[in-house]
């Protein structure tokens, strides 16, 4: 992997073409079994008949090519510095954020530092104002707390107020937790060293979709948003006025179908938080349950059955690599999970196929249709 | 481009007519973005199978090089010839590199030399991102392998580059001494179809000698009664500093004009030495093996050494540097095979002791790793939670990153220590494999010592060069051995040397009126390390009387009748009246009066329980003053202390009394230590 990684920061940083014409790249080598390298090194007059690609999208991937060189020099540093790079092909790439934002805007690259088993944990974002008030803080602090209990990570924009807040009581209750920079892998200088600790023992990971040398920006810290809530697996809105980066978030994520959980205003404030959830989002009270009135509307729980955990993303990625019985996916994976549970988890998987006989064997159904996987 | 073209090119460029075949194969190669390893001996002409494909590139080629004098020599004839050549290293001011680094980026440089470890500045990586790079080639290939001699952690971080280049950008690594594992470890590491071509290593112009003594005084005779015998200038390599120092003040003694070089000097004195050197300035140069590497000289008539290198690869690199016009040159290896009690021959001691000292314990590893656990650390501040030596440190650094366990971050300019999440539990075995494979080295090295066939066969056998060659030109062929046998007179002249050579103390520096001092006598090296030591710390009394004369005649030798106002003396931290009483003695013979006003303000701890400068000058900082500060106003001063390490209390007081308005101070001890030998 390490030697494609050049090729990645130069299909990553190719300004001015969209996500999507990159993804769409990515995918098209990958279904043909082919790398990044093959596309840099293939024809370039084929590009616009094999990727689509117009004339100037084609020019622009040229001047990529000739900076290969000069990439090399940028990752041997990062890598030297223990940044991780991962591409989206990558088993480390989290896949919330691949299933979340889809081929459309799931970011080619994440530079990150740290432990990157946080990103295939279930997560929880609590958004909200930067000049958030008492209850909105009393209120992250609690749904924190609650995420760091059930071992979920917590992800935050590292912005001040509620952002802060999530992130300092994750720490608290010794939870795990991403940090989403807005600005490159490399610029944290002082949060690198206020949460050294925290970084070295395990427990946060930092996360950058920029070019690693760029400096904070306002671009940048909008820019951040979606790729915070495309991380989490449920979102819990601590206050939201009715403009700005949460209220857009969160009205995108609705129309998305995405679990957003607001929390329930008291009379006297004056928020948005009433409007987030006229408009579909789920209430929930002070200590995040849900609201009489949305139990009685028949949203029994609010924790999102479909996302995996981290053993259970594991297990689906092992099957998609070839078929097996329980009992060795115990042994291949060193999972504390006895193999009857494993049967019986896979059994109930859709994405998963049986194959009978003594031992019962499974596979993932993307290697029986067509013998191909699928990268989105 | 075909041969044909090229070689019109390079009779336009280089002024050559042709090619060898491998020299053409190797660029040919290279025109076509292949990857290549390129292992001749040295004058083949390795370095035109890259200069001349990089003049021919549109962009910029990086030459990677260990050697800082081999990078001015090629970057100065490159530019005679009139091809854009630069370098940056550390022998240049920050504004030179800077300035060269924007003209590489603006595609005015064609060819640039560059130091591996400049890998690891900001400035250098930032700008790399904007050139228009070609090709990339790294010198000395040999250091990026663990199992070369001569390992440099820098070049870690080159492989990795090399790794991530795209698959059509050329690479070429070149070098004159690679074993057959070396090559085959510089193939792994480049991976991606490397091509290896590899010459015949024989020189036949060598004479090879070894001359076994039974004392370190036969070798100083020999050279004395012989060097001016040989044809020509060359180089003497000693094992040690202390050995340079040593061996260029007999040379001065008896009259014979060299000169002295090691790589504490400073960039300055080295180039004037390495210019002198291609000057014939001197008879021989006395230096450490950091001098000659990459030296383009052609006509060094003779390389001596008075230490045995750490291995058969070492010795045949560093006597490479000779004789490269093709023309007879003579190779010396003194060895002294005196055995001590344990039945140990005095040679292999010091090689040996580089082998047991070359990796720091692994309790201090530990040290080290449990600081940095704790928080992000500089180098500085590691040195100082653990008090280790820098040289320890650095050691301890480089494995640690290269296991995986720590890595350097970089934060605007200040480097930062990190621990890794997940970090892997340091491992040992790789440090016993490197010392059991240095030791067979040793072994090989004294295997060439004790040979009775041919050595240049037995160098080219161990370095993997199995073509057939009548070998000749040795004391153990067609030569005669040197034999030792010194007259009386020669051996008289070392007696008066030895009774007259004192050891300076470098302490002078621009904002203290210190000036560089005088010692006895070497800690170590002679009795006086050891009647020290009784009487420091064994309750043996005060310091005896030979001891008063040494010290006298010292002051003698650096001072002569020079008038001093006062004594004084460094009050004790632990040795009670030792060095005050023997002040006093010196004081009445030398009719200078002694003061007592010197004091600590604050207690000191003993220096030796330090291991490194910080340490050290923090432990003296601020802790001194005088009980009278007008009395020294305009006055000069002899300073006097029992021994001299670091320097760093001798340096303190010197900027004290230089604040107090003291005109010269002048340091006076009896012993200095040889790198922290008490």
């Amino acid at each position: 992997m390490n030697k494609e990684l050049s090729y990645w920061l130069a299909l990553a940083h190719t300004p001015k073409v969209k996500t999507k014409k990159k993804n769409e790249i990515i995918v098209r080598l990958f279904e043909q079994g082919n790398t990044i390298i093959d596309f840099f090194h293939s024809d370039f007059s084929s590009w616009n008949v094999k990727y689509g690609l117009t004339p100037n999208e084609v020019e622009l991937f040229k001047s990529a090519y000739q900076e290969l060189p000069n990439y090399a020099f940028l990752v041997e540093d990062l890598l030297e510095q223990g940044y991780n790079i991962l591409p989206i092909t990558s088993q480390d790439y989290s896949p919330i954020l691949k299933k979340n934002l889809g081929r459309s805007y799931a970011p080619p690259l994440l530079y990150t530092k740290g432990n990157l088993q946080i990103l295939k944990e279930k997560s929880v974002a609590i958004v909200g104002s930067r000049k958030a008030n008492n209850i909105s803080l009393e209120f992250t602090d609690n749904i924190a707390q609650n995420a760091s209990k059930d071992y979920k990570v917590i992800v935050s924009g590292f912005a001040k107020g509620v952002d802060k807040q999530a992130l300092d009581s994750a720490i608290k209750y010794k939870g795990q937790s991403i940090i989403v920079l807005p600005q490159g892998i490399t610029t944290f200088k002082t949060g690198y060293k206020k949460y050294y600790k925290e970084i070295i023992e395990g427990d946060v990971l930092v996360l950058s979709t920029f070019y690693p040398k760029a400096p904070w920006s306002v671009q940048f810290a909008m820019a951040r948003n979606p790729i915070i809530y495309g991380l989490a697996s449920e979102i819990y809105v601590a206050e939201s006025s009715e403009k700005g980066g949460t209220w857009s978030g969160v009205i995108d994520g609705i129309r998305k179908g995405r679990d957003i959980y607001v929390r329930k205003p008291t009379n006297r404030e004056k928020n948005a938080n009433g409007i987030l959830i006229s408009k579909g989002a789920k209430a929930v009270d002070q200590k995040g349950f849900p609201t009489i009135y949305e139990i009685s509307s028949g949203n029994s729980s609010i924790l999102s059955e479909s996302e995996l955990s981290g053993v259970e993303y594991n297990i689906i990625e092992l099957l998609k690599q070839g078929t097996f019985d329980s009992k060795f996916i115990v042994e291949k994976l060193n999972i504390n999970w006895s193999a009857r549970k494993v049967t019986s988890f896979l059994k109930k998987n859709s994405e998963i196929e049986i194959i009978k006989g003594k031992p019962m064997k499974f596979t993932h159904k993307s290697r029986i249709s067509d013998g191909q996987t699928t990268l989105f | 481009m075909n041969r044909e073209q090229a070689e019109i090119e390079l009779k336009r460029i280089f002024g050559f007519d042709k090619f060898y075949d491998e020299q053409w194969e190797t660029i040919n190669m290279l025109f076509q973005g292949k990857r290549m390893l390129l292992i001749e001996k040295t004058g083949y002409g390795k370095s035109l199978c890259f200069q001349f494909p990089a003049t021919q590139f549109k962009g910029v080629t990086i030459i990677f090089s260990p050697l800082i004098a081999l990078m001015r020599d090629q970057v100065k004839g490159l530019n005679e010839k009139g091809i854009k050549a630069k370098f940056i290293n550390s022998e240049q001011s920050l504004e030179e590199n800077t300035q060269t680094i924007q003209e590489a980026i603006n595609g005015k440089v064609k060819i640039l030399y560059i130091a591996p470890e400049r890998q690891e500045n900001q400035e250098w990586l930032d700008a790399t991102r904007k050139m228009n790079i070609s090709m990339v080639v790294i010198d000395e290939a040999h250091t990026i392998s663990i199992w070369g001699h001569d390992f440099r952690p820098a070049f870690r971080r080159i492989i990795n580059l090399v790794k991530l280049l795209p698959q059509s950008i050329p690479i070429l690594a070149t070098t004159a001494t690679a074993t057959k594992r070396v090559q085959l470890d510089i193939e792994n590491q480049i991976s991606g179809n490397i091509r290896t071509l590899r010459g015949e290593l024989i020189r036949e112009n060598f004479e090879l000698y070894v001359i076994k003594v039974n004392s370190e005084d036969e070798k100083l005779l020999w050279l004395a009664e012989n060097i001016t015998q040989l044809d020509g200038t060359g180089v003497i390599y000693t094992g040690t500093r202390v050995n340079t120092e040593i061996y260029s003040r007999w040379f001065e003694f008896l009259g014979i004009d060299t000169s002295e070089y090691n790589a504490g000097l400073d960039s300055v004195s080295r180039i004037e030495i390495e210019q002198g050197l291609l000057d014939n300035k001197w008879k021989a140069v006395i230096s450490t093996n950091a001098l000659g590497m990459g030296i383009d000289k052609s006509d060094i008539r003779f390389i001596i050494h008075t230490q045995i290198p750490a291995s058969p690869i070492h010795y045949y690199q560093e006597i490479g540097r000779g004789g490269r016009d093709g023309k007879p040159t003579k190779l010396i290896l003194f060895y002294n095979k005196k055995k001590d009690k344990k039945g140990i021959e005095e040679d292999y001691k010091l090689p040996k002791s580089f082998i047991d000292g070359g990796r720091p314990s692994i309790k201090n590893y530990q040290k080290v790793i449990n600081a940095i656990k704790l928080e992000q650390l500089g180098e500085r501040q590691i040195m100082k939670t653990t008090n280790l030596k820098q040289t320890q440190v650095r050691v301890i650094k480089a494995d640690l990153i290269e296991q995986g366990i720590i890595k350097e971050v970089l934060y605007g300019k200040s480097k930062k220590y990190e621990y890794q999440f997940n970090a892997p539990e340091l491992n040992t075995r790789s440090f016993d494999e490197l010392r059991e494979l240095k030791l067979r080295e040793l072994d090989a090295m004294l295997e060439y010592v004790n040979l009775t066939y041919s050595r240049m066969k037995f160098l080219c056998d161990y370095l993997g060069d199995t073509s057939r060659n009548r070998y000749q030109n040795c004391d153990n062929t067609n030569l005669a051995k040197y034999q030792i046998n010194p007259k009386e007179f020669t051996k008289q002249k070392l007696v008066e040397f030895r009774e007259t050579y004192f050891p300076e103390l470098k302490v002078e520096t621009r904002n203290s009126n210190i000036v560089n001092g005088i010692a006895s006598s070497y800690y170590g090296v002679s009795s006086v390390g050891a009647a020290l030591h009784r009487c420091k710390y064994e309750n043996g009394g005060d310091f005896p009387d030979f001891l008063l004369k040494l010290t006298l005649k010292a002051f003698r030798r650096r001072y002569g009748q020079e008038p001093f106002d006062y004594i004084v003396y460094v009050p004790p931290t632990e040795s009670g009246d030792l060095v005050k009483n023997f002040a006093e003695k010196l004081s009445s013979i030398l009719k200078i009066p002694i003061s007592h006003k010197l004091i600590k303000t604050f207690e000191t701890k003993p220096q030796k329980v330090f291991k490194n400068g910080y340490l050290k000058r923090d432990n003296v900082l601020n802790k001194f003053s005088y009980s009278e500060p007008y009395e020294l106003e305009g006055k000069t001063v002899i300073l006097f202390d029992d021994i001299f390490d670091s320097g760093a209390t001798i340096k303190e007081i010197g900027n004290v009394l230089t604040r107090l308005g003291v005109k010269k101070i002048a340091p006076l001890v009896i012993a200095r230590t040889v790198g922290g030998d008490i």
